[in-house]
């Protein structure tokens, strides 16, 4: 059957491929491929960017791509890296996650050789029909649950960076006054007024 | 006046008429010839084009010319383009479609016809190398037939088409070829009166005067640019003019010897836009004149004319020709309408009188052949219904050489016939229709009545034929721009891609034919998806699976499927929804319409902090542009460990919850395999 064995084969490198793949999020959609690759091309070459569609969530989802690495041991690397330190890819201070990729994060994957799909449409009269259609809503329920999650999470985001922007602002504000203070001599003419000596210049 | 210069490049290049506008913007403009590197193409002319690339190759293809524009938008990249419709030389079609093929005869081409590529395309028109004579040697009723000696001096000749779509060589050649009426493409109406009437002319030229040619080609290239429209015309009248010449040779002999040295000399000393512009304003003039004096006029002029038979008739002829370059200059003004609005009024009518008259010239001869007895007698009324046209008392004196001169073009025209031909009978069309009114009137016409009989068939004809004209133009021209608008380019056939995706989707939701599926199994693939469809809802479908990613839900496949129809699509939401489609690994289908995201700029990121310009220290600076990672020390390391933070609170609920939901469904979990009751 070389049919199966081509399918086989097809997998195992797609598999590979998957392996030498790290999955990249939290980052800003703002970023583009060539963006990317420059970031991760710190790490090793960069075989290939896939940007994943947000399709279905809130726009505002930290967007998330697919980095393939030159090999398995670079992309060992790259998450280790950017889990120790924080990473940031086009702005600062919300550092990208890196974790490995998984088949399912592939929209184009090949089939698993050998496998057979079956299905049947159930009996309304099949005691378990109502069970199945308790699953159906379920499923629906689910995914309100998981967006509603997300939601949530992106408010959390937005909170938290808005509690940053202001300690930068407040931050920016301290370190402009220190530097006026040095810059225009301030303080030298107070230390001078009370007699004091001054950091390192001296008169 | 149309001859725009452009004169940004080192080859020569003029336009010639303009035909009109079209392109989405109205930014294209369209032509019917250009004079590029010292010679004249217009519409329908055969040309040579060099291969784009491989520019070493001394082969060259053949190609006739069936469209003119240029983008007026001065950033297209090759503003100036040409629509070929190509020959193939029997090389260039590989040989076992030439089987069965018979008798191929030496400078055969085969005319490309039905559709599929290599019929035709867009070129810059600087791609022409030069021109060619092509003949139609095809006993098709609808060509005319060349003359033996045409066909010898013919650079190429072809019978015979070659389908482009089924790759086979047609004895018959379709009615349209490339959205190009056929007629176009075969040797020009009426070459065939005209081949014998150039001949005689020709003959009568290098009896008497050898050396006038080489001038007389000169001249005939600056008549041809400013007159265009009026060809067709000019082309009836030369044909009449060749036959009647022939019928007075001896006489006209003189005169027109008087006339070939008149232009010639003209030629050699007037300057070529001054020339133009002579005749413009002298025919404009006349008609000023003419209308003033007309009335009065025409008796004078019909006595002169019996008075004087061999120049009347000469004149008559010349005037004949004369009167197209009236026709050219009241045609320009309604090409530009802004030129010269005083001419336009009164030269447009003017305009339109002579293309009829010229019809009316061309019906001239049948009626001279039941009345060439009384050749005067006709002849005067003709010439005095001419003289109207021409309209200027002056005729014996200072018009005299201005029509001559022409006189001597149109016959030059002839010579290199190939050009205005094909002009002649795409244009026929619109002047063809007052023919017939025209000749009742020129038969019941006396002398007498010549005056009302013109004033009348004046009056009746004057809307129609440009009426005619200008739709028939708009008509052209709204196919152009849709042809424009479709591209001619040489695109190569390849596979089918996979259908851009994300463009489907977009469509497929705005018709209500995408459907989010869930509750797959995460492993499936799209294909697969597409399997399950086809086989449970034998629907024809094409299927995407969503990626699973940190922020979805990661023990539940969701799919999104385009349907062909809506109808499809309402169909198995339905049969879904209702019914229970169990999968293998016991889950059952879920589906709904799907609702994506809008396409459009990505939302701003929240977590990168935008600093104001002043707060931008260096360093900053550096680091937004680039990334990094973050030094300890730092606030920004501060800050991105509370984002990391935040990351992983958010995993560790979404897990909790992902979780939670996995034993939900457990305990809800469906025997694929059915409990028989």
């Amino acid at each position: 059957m070389t049919n199966r064995e081509e399918e086989e084969a097809q997998y195992e490198s797609f598999l590979s491929k998957v392996r030498r793949t790290v999955y990249v999020d939290e980052l800003t959609p703002l970023a583009s491929k060539s963006v990317v690759e420059s970031a991760f091309s710190q790490f090793g070459t960069v075989k290939e960017v896939i940007f994943l569609p947000n399709y279905l969530g809130p726009k505002e989802l930290p967007a998330c791509v697919l980095v393939e690495m030159e090999s398995e041991q670079k992309a060992k690397a790259v998450i280790e890296t950017v889990s120790q330190f924080p990473f940031m890819v086009a702005g600062m201070p919300r550092p990208v996650r890196a974790s490995a990729a998984r088949p399912n994060m592939f929209s184009d994957r090949p089939k698993k050789p050998g496998r057979v799909i079956q299905f049947r449409w159930m009996d309304p009269s099949d005691p378990e029909f109502d069970k199945a259609q308790r699953v159906k809503r379920i499923v629906k329920k689910h995914s309100a649950e998981a967006a509603f999650m997300i939601r949530k999470q992106l408010e959390e985001a937005e909170e938290l960076a808005k509690q940053q922007a202001e300690t930068v602002t407040t931050h920016h504000k301290k370190f402009d006054l220190i530097d006026k203070l040095t810059v225009e001599g301030v303080a030298q003419k107070l230390a001078g007024r009370y007699n004091m000596k001054c950091g390192p210049s001296h008169r | 006046m149309e001859e725009a210069a452009a004169g940004d490049e080192g080859l020569e290049f003029k336009w010639g008429k303009k035909r009109g506008v079209g392109g989405k913007k109205k930014d294209v403009q369209f032509y019917e010839s250009f004079t590029f590197d010292g010679d004249e193409y217009s519409l329908y002319d055969s040309v040579l084009v060099g291969d784009a690339n491989e520019p070493d190759s001394h082969q060259l293809f053949v190609a006739k010319i069936i469209k003119i524009w240029e983008h007026t938008n001065k950033r297209a990249k090759n503003p100036r383009q040409v629509k070929l419709l190509w020959f193939f030389r029997p090389s260039e079609i590989s040989p076992h479609l030439l089987e069965g093929v018979s008798d191929v005869v030496a400078k055969e081409l085969f005319l490309a016809s039905g559709e599929g590529p290599g019929l035709a395309n867009v070129n810059p028109l600087e791609a022409i190398c030069g021109k060619c004579s092509v003949l139609c040697i095809s006993k098709d009723k609808r060509n005319p037939q060349p003359t033996d000696e045409e066909i010898k001096s013919a650079d190429f000749v072809f019978r015979r088409a070659f389908d482009v779509g089924s790759s086979k060589v047609l004895d018959t050649i379709d009615d349209k070829i490339a959205g190009v009426d056929v007629t176009l493409l075969f040797n020009r109406a009426g070459s065939k009166q005209e081949a014998t009437a150039v001949q005689k002319i020709q003959e009568d030229i290098n009896g008497n005067l050898d050396s006038l040619k080489p001038n007389g080609l000169l001249a005939c290239g600056s008549v041809r640019e400013t007159e265009d429209n009026s060809i067709e015309s000019s082309d009836l009248r030369e044909s009449s003019y060749g036959r009647e010449e022939r019928k007075e040779k001896s006489k006209s002999q003189l005169a027109e010897e008087r006339s070939n040295k008149d232009s010639s000399v003209q030629k050699n000393t007037a300057h070529r836009k001054e020339h133009d512009a002579c005749e413009a304003s002298g025919s404009r003039g006349n008609h000023c004149d003419g209308k003033k004096a007309q009335e009065n006029e025409v008796a004078k002029q019909s006595t002169k004319q019996k008075s004087l038979p061999a120049e009347a008739r000469y004149s008559n002829t010349c005037e004949a020709s004369g009167s197209r370059v009236n026709h050219s200059d009241s045609e320009k003004p309604q090409a530009n309408d802004v030129r010269n609005p005083f001419t336009k009024q009164k030269s447009m009518p003017t305009g339109e009188r002579y293309s009829k008259e010229s019809n009316g010239l061309d019906d001239r001869p049948q009626k001279k052949q039941k009345l060439d007895g009384s050749v005067t007698v006709p002849n005067g009324r003709n010439t005095s219904i001419l003289q109207n046209i021409g309209s200027d008392g002056k005729r014996d004196t200072d018009s005299f050489k201005r029509p001559r001169d022409i006189s001597s073009d149109g016959r030059r025209d002839t010579d290199s016939f190939k050009r205005p031909r094909d002009k002649e009978t795409r244009d026929e069309v619109s002047p063809e229709k007052p023919t017939l009114v025209k000749k009742k009137r020129d038969l019941g016409v006396s002398v007498s009545e010549g005056k009302d009989a013109k004033t009348a068939t004046e009056k009746g004809l004057a809307k129609k034929p440009s009426f005619d004209g200008k739709l028939l133009k708009r008509a052209e021209d709204e196919t152009l721009a849709d042809d424009y608008e479709r591209g001619y380019q040489v695109i190569e056939v390849k596979q089918k891609p996979d259908a851009p995706w994300e463009e489907s989707m977009r469509e497929a939701e705005k018709e209500e034919r995408l459907i989010l599926l869930q509750n797959l199994d995460p492993t499936y693939t799209s294909d697969e998806v597409q399997d399950i469809v086809y086989s449970a809802l034998h629907e024809q479908s094409t299927a995407r699976m969503i990626e699973r990613t940190s922020v979805t839900i990661s023990h539940t496949g969701e799919a999104l499927v385009i349907f062909n129809s809506r109808q499809a699509a309402e169909r198995a939401i339905k049969r879904l929804d209702k019914g229970c489609l169990l999968l293998s690994s016991g889950r059952p289908l879920v589906a709904s319409f799907a609702k994506i995201n809008p396409p459009g700029m990505p939302s701003p990121f929240c977590g990168h902090i935008k600093l104001q310009k002043t707060q931008m220290r260096r360093e900053t600076r550096d680091t937004v542009s680039t990334s990094h990672g973050s030094q300890q020390n730092t606030l920004e390391y501060e800050m991105a460990m509370a984002w990391c933070l935040h990351g992983a609170r958010s995993d560790h609920a979404f897990q909790t919850v992902i979780k939670r939901q996995l034993e939900v469904k457990k305990s809800l979990r469906i025997n694929f395999k059915p409990k028989l009751p």
